[in-house]
């Protein structure tokens, strides 16, 4: 430049250049909060009975069967609402599905569980993680061990007395879970299994194939 | 893969965009370092004329 100065040593241009890519930023993570507010929206009641795909079901989805399987075009497990089938012995209206889920999340949240597992990427890995525990065939055989009929019934007995079934390594304390807290908490880890993580935690399958093959199954 | 199907399970311009991570980083650069060579052409121009 005739004068000597050059744009790089020039304050005025680093200001605007910092100005467009902050303000540039800031609306692009403001678009991204309300795209990601939109994903994450439950669905509802009637979204259930039409099919219609939501990432995070009706409270209602309780009264389905949840499967898992691996979707080839999206490289991942994915949660597969199946059939209806009856949660504790009945089908729950949506009032009281998510009147149950409130109180499963209130329980969860009280008790403190993410001290040691983990939903939804959130907590500790010092027992297994949460995210699809309702899946874990695990539970069959604690079905055996608690006399149940069904799934639920075996998850909820466990949850009262956790010291009664060893099942890990590691023991789970006695939380002093009442019977319609523990019900109240399996709805709401059922809800959890349905939600479409993008195949998190990943090789969830694969531990589930090993433990069905009789290897060993750490989570 | 450049440019791969998309998969998520609720269509959206911006989870499109974020299907894979070249295409993030592609569109990154064009929208913010674009603007900046005006920036720093008009500022050229601007020292130019002092």
């Amino acid at each position: 430049m005739e004068n000597g100065q050059s744009v790089w040593t020039s304050i005025r241009f680093w200001r605007r250049s910092a100005a467009w890519v902050t303000g540039f930023a800031s609306a692009l993570l403001i678009l991204l909060t309300f795209d990601t507010m939109g994903q994450i929206k439950m669905g509802t009641d009637e979204d259930l009975q039409k099919g219609i795909t939501k990432r995070v079901p009706a409270p209602t989805v309780i009264n389905h069967h949840i499967d898992y399987k691996y979707s080839k075009k999206r490289g991942h497990e994915v949660p597969v609402i199946g059939d209806k089938e009856p949660f504790f012995g009945k089908e729950w209206s949506p009032k009281e599905a998510r009147a149950l889920l409130h109180k499963g999340k209130l329980t969860v949240q009280a008790k403190n569980c993410i001290n040691c597992h983990t939903i939804l990427g959130n907590g500790a890995y010092y027992a297994p993680d949460l995210t699809k525990s309702w899946l874990d065939p695990k539970w069959k055989q604690l079905m055996a061990m608690t006399n149940s009929k069904t799934k639920e019934e075996a998850m909820a007995k466990f949850l009262q007395h956790p010291e009664k079934y060893p099942t890990h390594a590691r023991r789970m304390p006695n939380l002093k879970i009442t019977p319609e807290e523990a019900q109240a908490v399996v709805a709401f880890l059922k809800h959890l299994s349905t939600i479409d993580t993008n195949g998190f935690p990943r090789g969830f399958s694969k531990g589930v194939k090993e433990f069905e093959a009789g290897g060993t199954y750490a989570h | 893969m450049l440019f791969e199907p998309f998969t998520d399970v609720v269509p959206s311009f911006w989870g499109w965009l974020n299907q894979g991570p070249l295409t993030l980083t592609i569109f990154l650069h064009t929208v913010i370092i674009l603007p900046m060579f005006w920036i720093y052409f008009q500022e050229k121009k601007r020292l130019g004329k002092k």
